[in-house]
């Protein structure tokens, strides 16, 4: 029954977002907010449903049987409902009508809020229409097996379990921002409090995106067994693309609704980010890409996919030539202000986002010319989008403390002497301890310019206003601090991370020795054990270094369920990074020989550290209680005071 | 005692690795730099640094090997890409299709500057000879 009930929800919610689509389009913004909201809760219910037959492993379920096993744990069995294709659609579903809902309620009334329940309803049901015709989740099955395949168990992980949620908030996320630009081509009201009104949206889709790609990357870095975190694989860089649209998008944003410039640009990246989710989802779900993470791949849902990215496009961008040549193009500036900074951040993350796009299509295109299959990895993203993002990183402590329209830059630069003198002593740091690697020490130079210029920024914002003057200074002055605190750690572990990681493979016999980086690892032997469901092999290892002595038990496990083995690393954190062994497989014609994988990876919590921090600013602007304020149209084109720079003294 | 483990532990690890390095750093430096670039024909998008496949081991093996006979990094390359194809590659070639690849990112910023750039300049200009004052009004 309860898989009927789902289907009748789903097929319910999508009635009601047809009439959502329908009274938006009509411009009666409170039926349609009303339509929305119920479909809204139609389509939680139906996730709910499915849920149900996951917790209850109803193996008449397709899904269910395909994706769940008995013996399996149960917040697994939960996770597991959108730990596959049809089930993941179904969250796409429902966060993009839980999106469309709380616009609902919170958006002030009028035919912009119409028309973007208009849009978010078209949207919704053409995914909804996708998943009731192309993947549905509840699917009976005429003959139900005794027991089910289980999850893949590489995916039987908790960082994996939030991974599609958080992704999913940030790429459906984009989908009414996606909707509110395209209502305001259509109204002709792309401004400034256009631009007030996309900015939360914006923020908390490209927030929530971060946190999902840093799940996936620390999920990659324990899981898979391979160390590395990022590996500039098509699907990771499918992820990535709207990222960094998201990241201009975020920028340029505001340069939009301080001063009504860049409304057109603005307007554009608001409509593509939502257009690269969906290419995203294309690249992951058709197959069409060689990629580790190809797990749920079928040919004539990509078509669709595809079908479906060639619609949106087609219908945005058709709407953007219509309209955006009648945009005005705001007041004029100078190349040193904040907007010439904001402009240089939006050349450079669109390049980066153009070079990812071409990298991960090139193969593609060469293979449809010439039949040939070529690889484009990380020495081609490496090598381009590093001196790239070098270049940017240089801008934000400057950037920071710039006017509007015009800014002076020697005080600006006079004020981060302190900061730049600290990023070159860093440099030399690092030179001495990681000799040679070049990378590093610019990586390092950069990270420490970042923070420092931030703070020192920070600090001219408080002035001599002490405590008090931090506290009144506003949530997106803080959001916006600590994401570039947040990027600058960030820069600082990766650079050190992949340039410093030192790593190594052996087989050894029970009772052998190996060496790696001053540790001294002793191969115990081999011992069988067995979880819930699965088999293990657990290695004792006890590695010394100097007086300090652990001992670590990475395993190899099998999944008979699923027919799988998989590698759970063993890791010892430190402050300087993390020691990390992978059981590899026992040696041919060598019985009581296993293949161990060591290496220790300096500095990797500051990888994921800086990551969160990037999100947690995103959140933090996203709750700024400023852009809750309407701009008025006669509002003259000024900003409050702590943004805009002091007069040098 | 320490004198005997000291004798004992290398020929112990000599038998124990399986991936011997080469004796010149830099000579291991670069085997493992290019180990890193080179796709495990056996794995899913895993380079033959990182997998722990048997054929991985011995892709390895060939890569230090060569470079120990004194072989060009580009040699090694090629040499991989004549037997598994261009595929084995991570880092696509500068030659023909390639130019446009390896270009493509510092051409387009470059285009994108210079168009930034002559779009400024020209709306400065109409700024100045007074046809649109330079706080226009936001009617929007």
């Amino acid at each position: 029954m309860i898989a009927e009930l789902g289907h009748l929800l789903t097929v319910l919610a999508f009635g009601l977002t047809l009439l959502a689509a329908y009274h938006g389009f009509s411009g009666r913004d409170e039926l349609a907010a009303r339509a929305m909201g119920l479909s809204a809760v139609a389509a939680i219910f139906g996730l709910v449903a499915l849920v149900m037959a996951f917790i209850r492993s109803d193996f008449s379920v397709e899904l269910v049987a395909r994706h769940s096993h008995s013996l399996k744990p149960f917040f697994y069995k939960i996770a597991g409902a959108w730990g596959n294709h049809e089930g993941s659609m179904l969250l796409w579903c429902v966060i993009m009508l839980g999106y469309g809902a709380i616009a609902g309620a919170v958006m002030a009334p009028g035919r912009l809020k119409a028309r973007a329940l208009g849009v978010q309803g078209a949207l919704a049901a053409l995914s909804l229409a996708y998943l009731l015709f192309a993947s549905s989740p509840f699917t009976r099955l005429a003959d139900p097996p005794l027991d089910g395949n289980g999850l893949n168990p590489l995916l039987q992980d908790p960082a994996l379990a939030f991974h599609p949620p958080f992704l999913y908030l940030g790429y459906v996320g984009f989908s009414f921002v996606f909707s509110i630009a395209a209502a305001g081509l259509i109204e002709g009201q792309v401004g400034r409090e256009w631009a007030r009104r996309v900015r939360p949206w914006a923020l908390f889709a490209w927030s929530a995106l971060t946190i999902g790609i840093s799940l996936g990357a620390i999920w990659a870095y324990y899981e898979l067994g391979w160390g590395g975190w990022w590996f500039w694989d098509p699907v990771e860089n499918a992820s990535f693309m709207p990222w960094l649209v998201g990241a201009a998008l975020v920028h340029s944003l505001i340069v939009t609704q301080k001063r009504g410039s860049m409304a057109a640009w603005t307007v554009l990246l608001a409509v593509l980010t939502f257009c690269l989710s969906i290419l995203g989802a294309f690249l992951v779900r058709s197959g069409v890409l060689t990629s580790v993470h190809a797990f749920a791949l079928d040919p004539e849902r990509g078509a669709l996919l595809l079908a479906g990215l060639v619609i949106v496009g087609v219908f945005a961008l058709g709407l953007y030539a219509w309209r955006a040549p009648k945009l005005e193009a705001g007041p004029v500036f100078d190349p040193i202000s904040r907007e010439g900074a904001l402009i240089l951040n939006n050349l450079f993350l669109s390049v980066a986002a153009a070079t990812v796009l071409v990298g991960t299509l090139y193969p593609l295109v060469v293979e449809a010319v010439s039949g040939e299959k070529i690889s484009v990895g990380s020495p081609y993203f490496d090598m381009t989008l590093a001196p790239l993002m070098a270049i940017l990183f240089l801008a934000p402590p400057a950037a920071q403390s710039f006017a509007w329209r015009k800014a002076d830059l020697t005080p600006v630069l006079k004020r981060l002497i302190i900061a730049g003198a600290l990023a070159i002593a860093a440099a030399g740091a690092t030179f001495i301890l990681l000799a040679g690697k070049l990378w590093a020490v610019l990586g390092v130079a950069i990270g420490v310019w970042l923070i420092a210029g931030t703070i020192t920024d920070l600090l001219r914002r408080i002035g001599g206003g002490g405590v008090a003057r931090a506290f009144a200074l506003s949530a997106s002055i803080w959001g916006m601090t600590i994401a570039h605190i947040g990027l600058g750690v960030f820069v600082i572990g990766a650079s050190v991370e992949v340039n410093g990681r030192v790593e190594r493979t052996f087989a050894l016999m029970p009772g052998e020795t190996a060496e790696l980086d001053n540790w001294t690892f002793t191969f115990n032997g081999v011992q069988s054990d067995e979880g819930p469901n699965y088999f293990s092999q657990v290695a004792d290892i006890t590695a010394v270094k100097g007086r300090r002595e652990m001992q670590l038990a990475p395993q190899k496990r099998f999944y008979p369920a699923a027919g799988m083995p998989t590698t759970e690393v063993a890791i010892r954190k430190s402050l300087t990074g993390d020691l990390y062994v992978a059981l590899g497989d026992e040696v041919r014609g060598r019985p009581g020989a296993w293949t161990l994988r060591v290496s220790f990876n300096p500095m990797i919590d500051w990888v994921f550290g800086g990551a969160g921090l990037i999100a947690l600013g995103g959140f933090m602007a996203f709750a700024s209680k400023r852009l809750r304020q309407r701009v008025e149209v006669d509002d003259p084109i000024t900003v409050e005071p702590d943004l805009v720079a002091e007069p040098a003294e | 005692m320490k004198f005997l483990a000291a004798l004992i532990i290398p020929l112990i690890m000599a038998a124990g690795s399986v991936d011997q390095p080469l004796d010149d750093p830099q000579a291991e430096a670069r085997a493992q730099a290019l180990m890193r670039e080179i796709r495990c024909v056996a794995c899913e998008n895993e380079p033959i640094s990182q997998s722990a496949s048997e054929i991985a081991r011995d892709m390895r093996k060939v890569v230090r090997d060569q470079i120990a006979e004194g072989q060009s990094d580009a040699e090694v390359r090629d040499w991989f890409a004549q037997r598994y194809g261009d595929f084995v590659l991570f880092r696509p070639k500068t030659d023909g299709g390639g130019v446009f690849l390896w270009m493509f990112p510092f051409a387009l910023l470059i285009y994108a500057a210079v168009m930034l750039f002559l779009m400024m300049r020209s709306r400065a200009r109409t700024a100045r000879s007074g046809l649109s004052p330079i706080d226009a009004d936001e009617e929007n």
